[in-house]
């Protein structure tokens, strides 16, 4: 069954436009940058112009990317803006960008964000000595972003997609000098016989690493979309724009899924998107990127690096659904295979999800709870999308619609409550002098705008309605559901759960009851300067806002910009029901606050409980060495490549004795056998020249013959 | 295209000619003059590829020096010198090292000359060195323009001699044994070369591997048809022979052992130009002539060459984690970039081979930075090249480690460097071989192997940074960067990486032409 038939892949119509006009959304960031770096190298060090220039590149961005989201929502357009030239004449790229529903509204939010974030940081960075690096990395690291989320084509995005990454090891790691004082996790704490601190250079190169493996699958993934398209079709036009790989969907699926490849193709190609976004098992670089200045943290978490993963599942994911199906009538395996690839990614998903909301229960660190919360909502996320896909079998486009719409209002909701939850932080450990929530407390007195804007998006991230989270959370929901998987529903589910509790723990304890400990070397206790406390501020407000708008207009705008998406042709409902499963998920969530929160504010301290029953205990260390997946990691891979590299070298040294020791000694014995035969005996040297005369004669009678 | 003057043979006679000037002249003065002019006349080659590309010559035709040598009645063939997209990436890596690395010399040789004196040594003069160094640089330019395997042959014994005799005057270390250990490990090399090449000319009755034809620079097989028809069944032997020798100056695993000894103990400088460029002519004259001339035998070997490439990839890349030599850690990682380069090239495809003639660029620019990198601590720091007893230099020295970083960006084919082509080109390479999708454990081998072999350039590259760069000093160090002629000179070549990753179209257009229709021949294309 082919329900397809010749309905395009794009519902809106494309417009072509002039390529430079609509690739200031990522050139002007990258233009900043690049004015950054040449003023540095002449030697200009004024801190308040690098802060200005970053900022303003950034703005720029923003104000295009909302007029292009404009455009693209209100008349119903596609802009499509490309280079008449190549960049690469041989793999046929052009330099532009490609702005449908999807692109347009992840512009628009990477770029307002990133903007939000930069302004706190030229507060929050004032005085730093690596200040000049850091305003050019934060705008290489936007244009990057931006390049991701506007790219026409698959080398565009390379360069973004690598383009975060340096940039994100370069800001994770910007405090390289390695101070204490900026490490992450419990100096001399150990799990497994594996150190659980990390130093900040240290987590820059475990991000770097981390995500390298990922980038390898990315890159197979596009340069084998290559191969197969200028094989299969040769007439297809710039092979390695996202169009084209689109439109010639049902060619190159039908292709793998006739040698029964397709899940394992698609699966390394999406690998990149699991690195990047930190899903299992690949979460550990996240969580020790807390090294980095706060505003870093902010950027990664909210706006930009970590969601290139879920925007690749947004971007893809579609495509791969239409493919199946359009493969289908030719070969049947296709959409089963394309099933089992979506199954293994909302598998890993869930996992991620259940893990990482269990790990932030337990934890210390401001920054980490929020980090692991980060990972928990990634996977929400990537689960949502690839449950639609999973569906694939059902040969129904609204389910793939509705999973993309649940996705992107996810992103939407995380990435304004998980931005203003990192700036509090950054204050929060600005004025504490520590990282420990253990040793700050009571901050409600001080900063009554402060915990306000934190509770505002502590709410929406517990998901209570009405704030944006809920939405975004009932729509993830709903469409794991459909699915029918019940284990994946499950783990979801039970994660909410702990997510209300480690949040609301996290506000209790940091605003409303006094300290555990004295902190040390902390600053006076004051409300936020107006310039860190205004990014939060409109983002905790947003975050009320926007939920209350949700039937005002934004469901409907995001839905309309998930129809305008390349390749998504139903148009997804937005309305939230209220059902019997909605209400009681909230009635627990809401239930779980108030209970934690009564815990925590009669000051019940389950720590004594800990320290009385052994299990609790154990459990507790598990979770609070993130069920030891570090030191596995460590063990299965660091250790082994290491007794590799050992090992490698041992051959290495045997390879050097024999040439350069074994090799010249044979050769010095031989000569010394040799003389040892020429001492003037004539006996000798008679037989010698006897046998010499005989060979030579035996080849004098062979060459007569 | 033929130019109207010989300005091909220029740039070879120039450098010379202003080298031996500067032999016998004891003014620190002139030295410098003539060193700087010398970097100026290196960058000639260069000014050629740029005007090559802009009148469109290099797609097909070429730019052909306008004398031409005929010993076609010796049964040699035609020795021409000439530039086409093949060689284009290759005679911009030279040139651009050697030009640069040329200025940067002044200060390190300075030193090292005043360093072996007060150490009781004598040593041959500015002078002598600035004539070694341009005759080494423009012999290697010299093998990328020949047309001809004995010219190829004289060019790449210039080159030899040359460096030989820089390590031997101005080496580190037991720096008489090591040369020698060079000089006799390559002339090994030379010899079954050479030994193939006389086959193969006795046979072929030419030396010739690409000739003029009217004017435009074709490959042999255009002229006297495919090479099998004269050297029948003893095809394999040259093959092997003439493979053999450049797979020993690769360095590829196996026959690598001379290249950490001669590289790591040679003055940074020469350093600078062994490990990138003269390695890198080996893959350049696979690609050349190997593969054109010899398609079936490739085709036969290519399992076990692509095997191979992922060896050397790898075992060098974790042998160079475990360095303590900062020169050392760098040769050991040429090493495993020759292993990408001869990964490109035994794809026998055309992104493969195109990956492996930008990796010549990538690798020439991000080594060459990384080298003289090393060197600036060597000179400033008091000869200082343990990576255990650095740490924390970035500091120190910010504009230096950016640029290393930079280096290192390029060999882990990150943007903005020239080196993500290389790595794309290379993938899509190995992706474009028959064997990845021939099945499910193909596809997943496949991959596996390119992650850990991108992985482990990432992790030396990654991880050495923070040895050096980061982190607190291991040891007291209380130099201060300042900015001179030293450290721009540096700078010059992380630029030029900049600009090529923005400008490949004129790299890869000529390139695909030319590989298309030199190098694949319409026989492997169908492969």
């Amino acid at each position: 069954m082919n329900v397809l038939g010749s309905i395009p892949l794009m519902t809106g119509k494309v417009v072509s436009e002039y390529w430079l006009t609509w690739s200031i959304t990522w050139l002007s960031p990258y233009v900043g940058a690049a004015i950054l770096a040449i003023m540095w190298l002449v030697g200009v060090r004024n801190e308040k112009a690098y802060g200005v220039i970053s900022v303003l590149s950034i703005l720029i961005s923003a104000i295009v990317s909302t007029i292009a989201m404009y455009i693209v929502l209100t008349q119903h357009t596609i802009i499509s803006a490309v280079t008449s030239g190549y960049w690469d004449p041989v793999l046929k790229v052009q330099v532009g960008v490609y702005l449908d529903g999807l692109g347009a509204i992840m512009a628009t939010i990477v770029s307002w964000l990133s903007f939000l974030i930069d302004l706190y940081s030229v507060e929050y960075m004032k005085g730093d000595w690596g200040v000049q690096r850091y305003f050019f990395f934060i705008s290489f690291f936007v244009g990057s972003m931006m390049l991701v989320v506007t790219a026409a084509n698959m080398i565009l995005m390379f360069v973004g997609w690598e383009g975060t990454g340096l940039a994100s090891y370069a800001l994770i790691g910007h405090w390289y000098t390695d101070e204490e004082e900026y490490w992450v996790g419990v100096p001399g704490s150990k799990a497994l016989g594996k150190p659980m601190y990390f130093e900040p250079s240290t987590s820059g190169v475990r991000a770097m690493l981390f995500t390298r493996v990922g980038d390898v699958g990315f890159l197979i993934g596009f340069t084998g979309l290559f191969a197969l398209i200028t094989t299969l079709v040769p007439k297809a036009q710039n092979p390695l724009s996202i169009q084209t790989i689109a439109s010639t969907a049902g060619t190159w699926t039908s292709f793998l899924a006739s040698k029964g490849l397709l899940t394992a193709f698609l699966f390394i190609f999406t690998l990149g998107a699991l690195a990047k976004s930190a899903q299992f098992p690949f979460t550990e670089w996240l969580v020790t990127a807390m090294t980095g200045p706060t505003p870093v943290s902010a950027l990664i978490h909210a706006a930009t690096m970590v969601k290139v993963g879920v925007y690749y599942m947004l971007r893809f994911a579609p495509i791969f659904f239409i493919g199946a199906l359009l493969a289908a009538t030719a070969v049947p395996t296709a959409v089963a295979q394309t099933q089992q690839y979506f199954l293994i990614v909302a598998s890993l998903a869930a996992v991620t999800v259940f893990m990482n909301a269990t790990m932030a229960v337990v934890n210390h660190e401001f920054k980490l709870i929020l980090a692991f919360s980060t990972a928990e909502y990634l996977g929400y996320m990537i689960l949502a999308v690839a449950a639609g896909g999973f569906l694939v079998f059902t040969h129904n486009l609204a389910y793939m619609a509705d999973a993309e719409m649940a996705g992107l209002s996810m992103l939407l909701a995380h990435a304004l409550f998980k931005a203003a939850l990192f700036l509090v932080a950054g204050y929060a450990l600005h004025v504490s002098g520590s990282r420990f929530i253990d040793y700050m407390g009571n901050y409600s007195k001080y900063m009554k705008f402060t915990m306000v804007s934190s509770w505002l998006v502590g709410l929406s991230l517990a998901a209570v309605p009405p704030f944006l989270g809920f939405f975004g959370k009932e729509l993830v929901l709903g469409s794991v559901a459909k699915t029918s998987v019940w284990s994946l529903y499950l783990l979801a589910v039970v994660a909410v759960v702990f997510t209300a509790a480690y949040i609301t723990r996290l506000l209790i304890r940091v605003f409303h009851v006094p300290p555990l400990y004295e902190a040390h070397g902390g600053h006076h206790l004051r409300e936020a300067p107006p310039l860190m406390l205004i990014p939060y501020l409109i983002l905790g407000l947003a975050s009320i806002a926007l939920g209350i708008g949700w039937f005002f207009g934004l469901g409907k705008a995001l839905a309309l910009g998930i129809y305008d998406t390349l390749a998504v042709i139903a148009r997804p409902a937005y309305a939230v029901s209220f059902d019997v499963t909605t209400v009681t998920i909230t009635a627990i969530i809401i239930v779980d606050i108030i209970a934690v929160a009564l815990v925590y504010l009669r000051r019940h301290y389950l720590v004594d409980l800990i320290e009385r029953s052994s299990a609790l205990r154990g459990i507790y260390d598990f979770l609070f060495n993130r069920w030891y997946v570090n030191s596995a990691l460590y063990y299965l891979f660091l250790d082994s490549f290491n007794g590799l590299s050992w090992l490698f070298n041992v051959i290495n040294r045997a390879i050097d004795l024999f040439y350069h020791y074994v090799l010249p000694e044979a050769g010095l014995l031989t000569s010394r056998g040799l003389r040892g035969l020429m001492r003037g005996r004539t006996d000798y040297i008679l037989t010698l020249y006897l046998v010499m005369i005989a060979i030579v004669g035996i080849l004098v009678y062979m060459a007569w013959r | 295209m033929l130019l109207s003057w010989s300005a091909l043979w220029a740039t070879i006679i120039v450098p010379i000619a202003l080298g031996v000037i500067a032999w016998p002249l004891r003014s620190r003065a002139a030295h410098h003059a003539l060193t700087y002019l010398s970097a100026a006349s290196l960058l000639g080659p260069l000014a050629v590829v740029i005007y090559g590309y802009a009148v469109g010559a290099l797609g097909r035709g070429g730019v052909i020096d306008p004398f031409i040598l005929n010993a076609t009645s010796y049964s040699i063939g035609t020795m021409a010198l000439a530039i086409d997209g093949l060689s284009a990436p290759v005679v911009i890596g030279l040139s651009i090292v050697t030009a640069f690395v040329a200025i940067y010399s002044i200060k390190y040789m300075e030193t090292r000359i005043h360093e072996m004196e007060e150490a009781g040594e004598r040593a041959p003069s500015f002078g002598t060195y600035l004539l070694l160094y341009n005759i080494f640089a423009v012999t290697m330019l010299g093998i990328a323009y020949s047309t001809n395997l004995i010219e190829f042959y004289v060019f790449l014994e210039g080159s030899l001699i040359s460096s030989f005799l820089l390590i031997a005057f101005y080496g580190y270390g037991d720096r008489k044994r090591i040369s020698l250990l060079y000089f006799v490990w390559t002339h090994v090399a030379a010899v079954v070369f050479l030994t193939g090449v006389l086959y193969y000319g006795y046979l072929v009755h030419t030396f010739n591997y690409a000739v003029v034809i009217n004017g435009t620079l074709e490959p042999v097989t255009r002229a006297i048809g495919p090479i099998y028809q004269y050297v029948g069944s003893a095809a394999p032997l040259i093959a092997a022979l003439l493979l053999f020798g450049l797979l020993v100056k690769m360095a590829v695993f196996g026959v690598h052992m001379w290249l950490p000894y001669a590289h790591a103990e040679a003055p940074t400088p020469i350093s600078a130009l062994l490990s990138p460029n003269l390695i890198g002519l080996a893959g350049y004259a696979i690609a050349r002539f190997i593969i054109p001339l010899f398609p079936q035998q490739m085709l036969d070997w290519r399992p076990f060459l692509m095997g191979l490439a992922f060896t050397t990839i790898i075992y060098a890349g974790l042998v160079a984690l475990r360095q303590r030599d900062y020169k050392r850690f760098l040769a050991y990682s040429s090493i495993s970039q020759m292993g990408y380069m001869l990964l490109g090239l035994s794809t026998l495809n055309i992104y493969g081979i195109m990956g492996a003639m930008l990796i010549y660029l990538s690798h020439a620019i991000g080594k060459a930075l990384l080298f003289m990198n090393a060197g600036v601590f060597i000179t400033e720091l008091h000869g200082l090249r343990d990576i255990t007893k650095m740490g924390g230099l970035a500091k120190r020295y910010p504009l230096v480690s950016a640029l290393a970083l930079f280096g290192f960006m390029n060999l882990s084919g990150l943007p903005p460097s020239v080196g993500m082509w290389s790595e794309i080109y290379v993938v899509l390479g190995v992706v474009k071989t028959p064997y990845f999708l021939a099945s499910y454990g193909n596809l997943v081998g496949l991959t596996l192997l390119l992650i850990v072999a991108l992985t482990v350039t990432a992790s030396y590259s990654f991880i050495t940074m923070k040895r050096i760069y980061y982190g607190q000093p291991r040891s007291k160090i209380e130099a201060k960067e300042s900015i001179d002629g030293f450290k721009l000179s540096l700078l010059a070549i992380a630029i030029f990486g900049v600009v090529f990753f923005l400008a490949i179209a004129p790299l890869t257009s000529s390139l695909s032409s030319v590989v298309h229709a030199s190098v694949l021949l319409g026989y492997l294309s169908l492969k």
